[in-house]
């Protein structure tokens, strides 16, 4: 675990620098453990694929004060309390309209449209972390097979639903919004209701499967 | 019975605004607070309404109708504002009466103006702010922009003294713009050369601000960063603060602003928190360059400003 400073009034607990599993475990523990210290000084706590951002009030601490609070708190991560994991499964309709980068995912892995999505819907995948847009799902792992790369320039409007994909990454995109990401199909699921709490339908820890809608 | 304030027109974009929504980052709920903070500040001071809904507007024309007495008051971008016939002075409140109305005829200096009233507009608060997600449809006035039409209810309406903020705690807001950053996580993906460029004093790369601007960020012409052909061209997506410079594959800088607690490009620096109002003042057109400072600038800036708005709450003291 490493504490970096990021601007001002943020820090960045690191857990590690790739998608993993074991990473990701620590990361979820570390948030939740974030949660339950109940501190007034932290004003937000964004748990991702490596890392707990922690933005917090800098009229009641500091950087040097929070930090060393927090490493010796998270040190030891085995006994944290959490809620256990949900499994979603997502109906999508792969391609055409839907998902106007399916055809360029296939070339680019060099595999046949139908075994995109064949391996897309293969894994139970995991949240990694939810943000981006409110509840947007950081899903993971994508089998290597069928990754791209992001696109350079993001699309400036995606439709609600999109299904996307960025290197070992997929997500779904819950509002109309820009998207950078590869997108491949659609769902009619909604991911977020702002007037019933816990207003997004995933947490950090929940798992998804996809289901091809024909 | 609750002053009713008819919209007769909504500029070239309004919303309800407030400081924000926080505690749901992950859930990805972001704080879609008002673009400029202090100047949102400045109202709550003038009208001592800290935390009520407030009106942010890009664009003339803006009009606003009276069917009772209010106290109002404008912050934010400077504007030749009309209450019937008699010129309004920005940074300033003032008493509406009944019928009256109120236009903004042009926009002298900055680009989003706010409009605040002695009261509480009805609005939706939503996760503990009334401020509105424009992308997502929630918050404000059911979600939306404002337009045409649309009545602005005002509770707990009341009156007070009119008063105005001192020239000299009103910022600059025109063209160019010299923002200070702080070096941001992924500094290093970037050559040396390209980093200089972009925020060393005396070399600086002068940037356009594109068309391509909203709420959410800000996106910049000129020379591309350049990456290391070692460093990778995203990242794995992580938590960012407001005012994070990313850089996409292309090179060219996205400032992002309230809008995103999450970002997946390399984050070559993050706008000094004691400059992050004026983002709000970043119209297509406009030049920007950066200056970087140590982090521990940044808190001494930030603390500076904090003094200023100090003055501002200070109740009639500041006059």
């Amino acid at each position: 675990m490493i504490i970096k400073r990021y601007a001002e009034s943020a820090l960045r607990i690191i857990f590690g620098s790739q998608i993993d599993m074991e990473v990701h475990e620590k990361v979820r523990r570390a948030f939740f453990l974030l949660i339950s210290l109940h501190r007034v000084d932290i004003i937000e706590i964004i748990p991702s694929f490596c890392s707990c951002l922690v933005i917090y009030d800098d009229d009641m601490t500091s950087y040097e004060t929070l930090a060393d609070l927090l490493r010796e708190r998270l040190a030891d991560l085995s006994a944290v309390e959490m809620p256990p994991p949900q499994i979603h499964e997502i109906p999508v309709h792969y391609g055409d309209d839907y998902g106007p980068d399916l055809s360029f995912v296939a070339k680019h892995c060099h595999l046949d449209i139908s075994e995109v999505i064949e391996r897309h819907c293969a894994e139970l995948y995991t949240v990694f972390t939810v943000g981006f847009t409110p509840g947007f799902p950081y899903l993971g792992t994508l089998d290597e097979s069928i990754a791209a790369p992001r696109l350079e320039t993001p699309r400036t409007r995606i439709p609600a639903g999109s299904v996307g994909i960025a290197q070992l990454q997929t997500g779904i995109y819950p509002f109309e919004s820009p998207a950078g990401w590869r997108i491949i199909g659609r769902t009619d699921i909604r991911l977020f209701d702002p007037a019933r709490p816990p207003y997004s339908l995933m947490q950090i820890g929940d798992k998804v499967r996809f289901i091809e809608e024909r | 019975m609750t002053p009713a304030i008819t919209v007769r027109n909504p500029g070239l974009f309004s919303l309800i605004v407030d400081l924000g929504r926080t505690g749901f980052g992950a859930v990805g709920v972001p704080a879609s607070s008002a673009l400029d903070r202090y100047a949102c500040q400045a109202l709550y001071s003038l009208l001592d309404c800290a935390n009520a809904p407030i009106l942010e507007v890009i664009g003339p024309r803006f009009a606003l109708q009276f069917d009772a007495d209010v106290v109002c008051a404008i912050a934010g971008a400077k504007v030749k504002a009309f209450l019937d016939d008699t010129p309004l002075r920005p940074w300033a409140s003032f008493q509406a009466k009944r019928g009256s109305l109120l236009r903004v005829k042009e926009i002298t200096e900055g680009f989003r103006y706010y409009i605040g009233f002695a009261g509480k507009i009805k609005a939706e608060a939503v996760m503990g702010s009334y401020t509105t997600n424009i992308e997502c449809r929630f918050g404000g006035l059911n979600g939306a922009a404002l337009k045409s039409g649309d009545i602005l209810h005002l509770e707990e309406s009341r009156e007070m003294e009119t008063n105005i903020i001192p020239l000299n705690l009103i910022p600059p807001m025109n063209s160019p713009h010299i923002l200070r950053v702080i070096e941001g996580p992924e500094a290093d993906a970037f050559t040396a050369d390209s980093c200089r460029h972009f925020w060393e004093k005396g070399c600086h790369e002068l940037f356009t601000v594109s068309t391509n601007l909203n709420r959410t960020g800000i996106r910049l012409e000129g020379t591309p960063l350049v990456f290391k052909p070692e460093a990778a061209k995203s990242i794995v997506s992580e938590g960012i603060v407001s005012g994070t410079v990313q850089i996409p594959g292309d090179g060219l800088p996205i400032i992002q602003l309230h809008e995103r607690t999450i970002g997946g490009y390399a984050r070559v620096a993050v706008i000094a928190r004691a400059d992050q109002d004026r983002l709000a003042h970043l119209k297509a057109g406009d030049l920007v360059c950066f200056e970087r400072i140590a982090v521990e600038e940044g808190e001494h800036l930030w603390m500076e400003k904090q003094k200023r708005l100090a003055k501002l709450l200070s109740p009639t003291g500041s006059v």
